[in-house]
């Protein structure tokens, strides 16, 4: 198995050097250029931009079970879903809820966990001799399937300290009252996130701890030479020089954050009632279970709304990193 | 120059290829059958799916037609999407009748008269009740496929005896069967409305009791839109919901029920290492109970039921049942043949022999029945006075679930019972 699925920005090739003159186009370069994108184009065309769009347009209609376009709303999804449906955000209370809210927690948790568990493990990990078991072990729930991940939990969950690990250790050996970490809206969230966190730290490791190998061991020598201690090489060498992979990874996270379902379909399906549900679980709900493709699309929007930014600021990062080993 | 000219070769290769995908991808029609063939798409897994794999197999030897059992556990959106894809399934086994009228009122449901099966025939196999349940509109769309009663409770009848305890017949008698379990530090009830969809037993729940509390036509009038469930009558049937289901009388309390699958209650009881003594759900438990999940009990000795006791004398006890309704998609010689097959006595006794379901109809007598758990089911569907259909299946589209999650708040907050109805009823409001 390779333990290097992704190459790191650190080792990119350095960009053209701004002096250099770029000799203008041919006229055949230019065609052949137009060839080489253009199938990748109608690619994106047909299975993104076309689906894209429509999805907007929809999300403006109620919407009939064709998914056409029938009888025009205007913003009225999108009010309803931002002021009148608690169950996809409600401030009424506090804490709020609501799958908005809940997606926040996620976002909250799930990245900052995976990132510090992930970023201590990479470092540690490059240390001991028996790296590659370390990392193989760490990295096989990412080669579960998330609905093979949330029937796992759902064991480990399990309210019977006979069947559940979690319980057999509250209950059999520190002898409280089993809990039903999936039946406690105030604990389901969390228990949703361990698990999903279980399943990603591995990636987040192994893209990590590659980035950390990217690092010339010369300035890590000399800061030694120089008298550095191990917390100091971490801290003012080795997390600048990471801030790249860490960016793109966070960004990974984020998005896997946001189109969440899976996890939530097979183990909660958004309950007890509806205080797991979060953005892409209420798309799913509100088109195909409740029928109202329109509301289904208003949600898929919001979704759009909220990871768009995250994409560009992504790319435009890519375009102006000038870190190069 | 070699290199580039290959290079361009095969850009023009891939465009090409891709132009050709997008060509696939646009001609591409819904896969269509061989001739000969149906595909029925059900939710049935397990006991119920090998029961009508029987019935299918006849069909199959007796008119050389196959059929395609597709199973999907999330039924309606699987639907829709193939609706939506103009791909439906030939026939559909609905689980709702509330199913019936949305699909109708879109227009994606045949109705039986248009595919030769008359309504006076269909009047001959089964009761008035079963087949209003199967039309939307005045226009009959299901064929009632197999029926259970709601209205049984599970216990223990060794457990009983050793205790003296009687049968309850009222629901005073039931609570006091409970505080003595509880008071020999037993814990009384299991219930698992949690992961994997299990909401809908707290529905089955509130419908016995609302029945016995609020009476039929109450009843009728809440699960058809014609009565808020802002009513009062609701508010208390819920609260004598909780007079059992409370952190006192199930195990691992209110967060157990709330962690526990349908099925993982049923074990709690009748398992090989059981926890508690007493289970609420349809005569669907027996063959559950004795095939999945304890091979080893024995019926009348380590697993039994009773009819749910009555709690306001003057309403007696209604029988809450559930059945399933198989409808057409599509017009094709092949569905009107397998949709008459199925609603014949013959069929119903194949079906019914294999222990797994009850029939509605009336051609298949009791005799047929092998089990006589099932057999004590259909006597108590046959001798109903008043029958009652499971309400949250009647509810329009998929808002059975939502009051199941709603019933979910309610056992938690039991407080709170005003405020989350009156949130369900703006839910609700207009959906009928």
């Amino acid at each position: 198995m390779s333990t290097q699925p992704i190459s790191t920005p650190v080792a990119a090739p350095p960009p053209p050097s701004e002096g250099r003159r770029i000799r203008p186009w041919s006229g055949f370069e230019r065609v052949q250029g137009i060839l080489f994108v253009l199938p990748a184009l109608v690619v994106l065309a047909i299975f993104l931009i076309y689906p894209a769009y429509y999805t907007i347009r929809l999300a403006f209609y109620e919407g009939d079970f064709h998914f056409g376009f029938f009888h025009y709303l205007g913003i009225a999804n999108f009010k309803q879903l931002l002021t009148n449906d608690p169950d996809f955000l409600d401030l009424s209370k506090f804490p709020p809820g609501g799958a908005l809210i809940n997606n926040l927690r996620w976002v909250i948790f799930y990245i900052s966990i995976s990132l510090i568990i992930g970023l201590g493990l990479a470092v540690l990990a490059v240390r001991v001799r028996y790296e590659r078991a370390v990392k193989t072990a760490l990295f096989v729930p990412m080669a579960i399937s998330a609905t093979a991940v949330g029937v796992i939990w759902l064991l480990v969950y399990n309210t019977d300290s006979n069947v559940g690990v979690l319980n057999a250790l509250w209950h059999g050996v520190l002898g409280q009252h089993p809990v039903s970490w999936l039946g406690n809206p105030g604990i389901v969230n969390y228990a949703l996130i361990l698990a999903y966190i279980w399943a990603s730290i591995g990636f987040v490791m192994v893209v990590l701890s590659a980035a950390i190998k990217g690092i010339p061991a010369e300035i890590m020598e000399a800061a030694r030479v120089d008298g550095a201690g191990e917390w100091n090489i971490f801290r003012r060498i080795m997390l600048p020089m990471l801030s790249l992979p860490i960016s793109v990874v966070t960004i990974w996270l984020f998005i896997n954050v946001i189109k969440v379902f899976d996890i939530i379909y097979v183990m909660t399906t958004g309950g007890p009632g509806t205080s797991s549900r979060v953005i892409a679980f209420t798309m799913y709900e509100e088109t195909f279970e409740n029928g109202r493709p329109g509301y289904g699309a208003a949600v898929a929007v919001i979704m759009l709304v909220l990871i768009a930014p995250v994409m560009v600021l992504n790319v435009r990062r890519f375009r102006s990193e000038r870190v190069v080993a | 120059m070699k290199r580039r000219k290959s290079l361009v070769a095969s850009a023009v290769a891939l465009a090409v290829l891709a132009a050709g995908l997008t060509a696939t991808a646009i001609s591409a029609k819904p896969t269509r059958h061989s001739a000969n063939s149906i595909e029925v798409l059900s939710l049935w897994g397990g006991s119920e799916k090998d029961a009508f794999l029987k019935v299918t197999a006849a069909f199959t030897a007796q008119t050389g037609i196959k059929v395609v059992y597709t199973s999907a556990r999330d039924f309606i959106p699987e639907v829709r999407t193939r609706l939506a894809a103009g791909n439906p399934p030939d026939i559909g086994i609905l689980p709702r009748p509330g199913y019936i009228g949305t699909l109708a009122k879109e227009g994606a449901l045949k109705p039986l008269s248009s595919l030769g099966i008359s309504n006076s025939y269909m009047a001959g196999n089964y009761s008035a009740g079963w087949l209003k349940l199967g039309s939307s509109g005045g226009k009959l769309y299901g064929v009632p496929a197999k029926a259970n009663s709601k209205s049984v409770i599970w216990y223990k009848p060794d457990s009983f005896k050793k205790y003296k305890f009687k049968i309850p017949t009222t629901w005073a008698q039931l609570l006091a069967i409970t505080k003595a379990y509880k008071a020999k530090g037993l814990v009384p009830w299991s219930v698992g409305a949690g992961p994997s969809q299990s909401q809908w037993t707290l529905t089955d729940w509130f419908e016995n009791i609302y029945a016995r509390t609020a009476g039929a036509a109450k009843y009728q009038a809440l699960f058809t839109g014609k009565l808020k469930f802002t009513d009062p009558s609701v508010a208390t049937a819920a609260k004598i919901m909780t007079q059992i289901i409370n952190n006192k009388y199930v195990l691992n309390g209110v967060q157990g029920v709330l962690g526990q699958s349908f099925v993982g209650s049923i074990t709690d009881v009748f398992g090989t290492s059981p926890k508690a003594q007493l289970f609420f759900e349809g005569g669907f438990v027996g063959g559950i109970a004795t095939g999945q999940v304890n091979p080893s009990l024995k019926a009348g000795k380590t697993i039994g039921d009773f009819p749910w006791p009555t709690i306001k004398a003057s309403l007696d006890h209604p029988v809450v049942g559930a059945a399933d309704f198989a409808g057409a998609f599509k017009d094709t010689p092949e569905v009107r043949q397998f949709l008459k097959y199925i609603s014949t006595g013959t069929a119903g006794k194949i079906w019914v022999s294999t222990n797994a379901v009850t029939s509605p109809n009336k051609k298949v007598p009791a005799s047929s029945y092998p089990s006589p758990i099932v057999r004590a089911e259909v006597k108590q569907l046959a001798t109903a006075k008043t029958f009652l259909f499971d309400g949250s299946d009647l509810l329009p589209g998929a808002f059975g679930d939502t009051w199941g999650f709603a019933l979910q708040d309610v056992i938690q907050k039991p407080g709170n019972i005003k405020s989350i109805l009156s949130t369900f009823q703006n839910k609700i409001q207009g959906q009928f």
